[in-house]
């Protein structure tokens, strides 16, 4: 499975400093070396692209992976693209799921059908030894005409393939772990996605059915790295 | 590394704006008894509002009304799986053969709906206040909210969903953490009290400052009112403080007499079920103010081992400086509880000593142990408090 990330901050000693993926990536690091662990010929594992399209850091292209190695990621690709062909870079490399913090590049991203995510600053604060994603139940779907139906199953495989890894390992102890939270209906709806998630090969670890119940505290509880909605999403 | 093509998707923000709250026209009156295992329902949607068909089961005669009322708002009562419903089989399964094997065992039995457990009637009777106070204040959300509670594994809770809806239960909310502790949760959703049949989950709720209680099955369960909600309090450790019985503990009856009448007029702390019977107490408000007090569906006991003519004179000062009213007040003079409680019927009993929640339990009374005060370090069958 390939991500991309995007970005990252500067500090005073010439390395980047972690920017907000970081647990994120620390989080697929640790998926890694369960699996392996698990099976040493694992090959479902996390592959980490990293794209940037800002000139400055191009140039300092070796700043950029000194900082990598100084902070121990495995990275397996950098891409250092312009504005313009960054979502050809994404689809050439075969990108299952492009995470981003620019808003643009994510519209872009899904414009061109690549599962997109935008991530917030509540990623800078996730555990970084245990993924953690959320699926959202019942979230509001800004729908491209014509493109839903694409949309949904580009969602549906990497939830598949994220499913496949969580069922590697136990029901306690694990690296990853999958929440699901229905915000607006009742328990039907919830148990409706359960089974969604099932059909794709999803079993949800945690489940809270909000039925109106103010979405923040819950969110803040879960400390998700990064939200899923559109494989829940009605046709 | 597996390679899949992709087809044009759509983003999704990693944000989710906040929803206004829709009343749905239908809530969980799904179809009639089951006979044996059956299909569950698989065509059943839940999103759109297309009406259920109701065979046989009371419809939710009160449209417009509030169905998912705002958590600051309502009592929020939570309620753990293993006391809602009877769960032994299972517990055994986990036990004996681990965890995969009862993962495997809870998802084969999925459609089998479990039986009711001790806060099963407690639950039913909520619901039941819950329609009196819709039919008189249809728009207000001061009602009971109750929320599920369970450590299970999201993808077993299927069968759980399935349970609430056999019994045609209004429970919306729910709370599935796959190991990890719901207090985050509870205080989240601003839980007024907490059931369930882990002591070391309650300590951590009592601890929180959230009421709770441990329930049991008792062997039997006397039938209960189905029409008005009853609770039942011991007094001290439960809606007081266990101050005036540490002095019973470490000096005896006697010091006990002579530090309750001294300070009689010195108001008691107050104890973990405080809160929970003042909301309770807003609620009874509610039906007094629409001239139903004598047929008021809730109605609260203080039922504690105090005598009336001295230790208790504190109790109901107390009480009545706190701005509470409780229905009504027995005080036992050491006498045993068991018998008193077979009268009253509760649909639940707090009380700070397994003596008692034991001693009630054999009658047939649902029993709640609140594992709060220094009764906690004397606990034991042998333990009594007499002529308090």
């Amino acid at each position: 499975m390939q991500c991309f990330e995007s970005g990252g901050a500067e500090d005073p000693d010439g390395l980047y400093a972690g920017g907000i993926a970081f647990p994120l990536l620390q989080a697929l690091q640790k998926v890694n070396e369960r699996l392996l662990k698990e099976n040493p010929a694992e090959s479902l594992l996390f592959d980490v692209i990293l794209i940037t399209t800002e000139s400055q850091q191009q140039q300092q292209n070796s700043r950029i992976t000194e900082s990598i190695r100084h902070h121990g990621l495995k990275v397996s690709r950098f891409c250092f693209s312009n504005e313009e062909d960054f979502i050809e870079n994404l689809l050439n490399n075969n990108v299952h799921l492009f995470l981003t913090t620019n808003r643009n590049e994510a519209l872009q991203g899904s414009q061109k059908g690549v599962l997109s995510v935008l991530l917030d600053e509540h990623t800078a604060s996730c555990p970084t030894e245990q993924l953690r994603v959320l699926f959202c139940g019942d979230a509001v779907v800004q729908s491209e005409a014509g493109s839903a139906l694409a949309s949904k199953q580009a969602a549906q495989s990497f939830s598949t393939q994220l499913g496949k890894m969580r069922g590697r390992f136990g029901p306690f102890d694990s690296p990853i772990s999958i929440a699901l939270v229905t915000s607006r209906g009742g328990r039907e709806s919830c148990g409706d996605a359960l089974r969604t998630l099932r059909s794709l090969g999803v079993n949800a670890d945690e489940a809270y059915c909000l039925a109106g119940a103010p979405r923040g505290p819950i969110k803040r509880l879960l400390q998700p790295h990064f939200l899923l909605s559109e494989c829940l999403s009605s046709n | 590394m597996v390679k899949m093509s992709l087809e044009p998707v759509q983003v999704m923000s990693g944000q989710v704006a906040e929803l206004p709250k829709v009343a749905p026209s239908s809530n969980g009156d799904s179809g009639g008894s089951w006979e044996g295992k059956r299909e569950f329902d698989k065509d059943h949607l839940g999103l759109t509002a297309k009406p259920k068909p109701v065979t046989g089961r009371r419809a939710r005669k009160v449209e417009g009304a509030v169905f998912f009322p705002k958590p600051e708002n309502a009592v929020t009562v939570a309620v753990s799986s293993r006391v809602l419903f009877r769960t032994e089989r299972e517990q055994k399964v986990f036990e004996q053969k681990g965890v995969e094997e009862y993962l495997r065992y809870q998802i084969e039995h999925e459609n089998e709906p479990f039986a009711p457990g001790p806060a099963f009637p407690f639950v039913k009777a909520l619901e039941a206040v819950n329609a009196r106070l819709r039919e008189l204040y249809p728009q207000s959300e001061e009602l009971f909210d109750i929320v599920l509670v369970t450590y299970n594994h999201a993808h077993v809770g299927i069968r759980l969903i399935n349970t609430i809806n056999h019994h045609n239960l209004f429970i919306e909310r729910f709370c599935m953490t796959g190991g990890s502790s719901p207090i985050g949760y509870l205080k989240a959703w601003q839980t007024n009290l907490y059931l369930s049949a882990d002591a070391n989950k309650v300590r951590e709720a009592l601890t929180e400052g959230i009421a709770a209680a441990t329930m049991f099955m008792p062997e039997k369960m006397t039938e209960v009112s189905k029409s008005q909600l009853r609770v039942a309090f011991d007094g001290d450790a439960v809606l007081f403080s266990d101050e005036s019985e540490r002095i019973f503990k470490a000096h005896g009856l006697d010091k006990f007499f002579e530090h309750e009448k001294e300070n009689e007029d010195r108001l008691l702390d107050h104890g973990p079920l405080k809160g929970f019977l003042e909301a309770l107490g807003k609620l009874q408000k509610k039906f007094y103010a629409k001239g139903q007090r004598l047929d008021c569906p809730i109605r609260t006991y203080l039922v504690t081992a105090r005598s009336a003519a001295s230790s208790g004179i504190r109790a109901l000062k107390t009480l009545r400086a706190w701005g509470l009213e409780i229905d009504e007040a027995l005080f036992l003079a050491g006498a045993p509880k068991g018998p008193m409680l077979e009268k009253i019927r509760p649909h639940i009993y707090f009380d700070d000593q397994m003596f008692h929640v034991e001693g009630a339990a054999e009658m047939g009374t649902i029993a709640a142990h609140v594992p709060y005060g220094i009764a906690q370090k004397h606990n034991s069958k042998h333990n009594t408090s007499a002529g308090k």
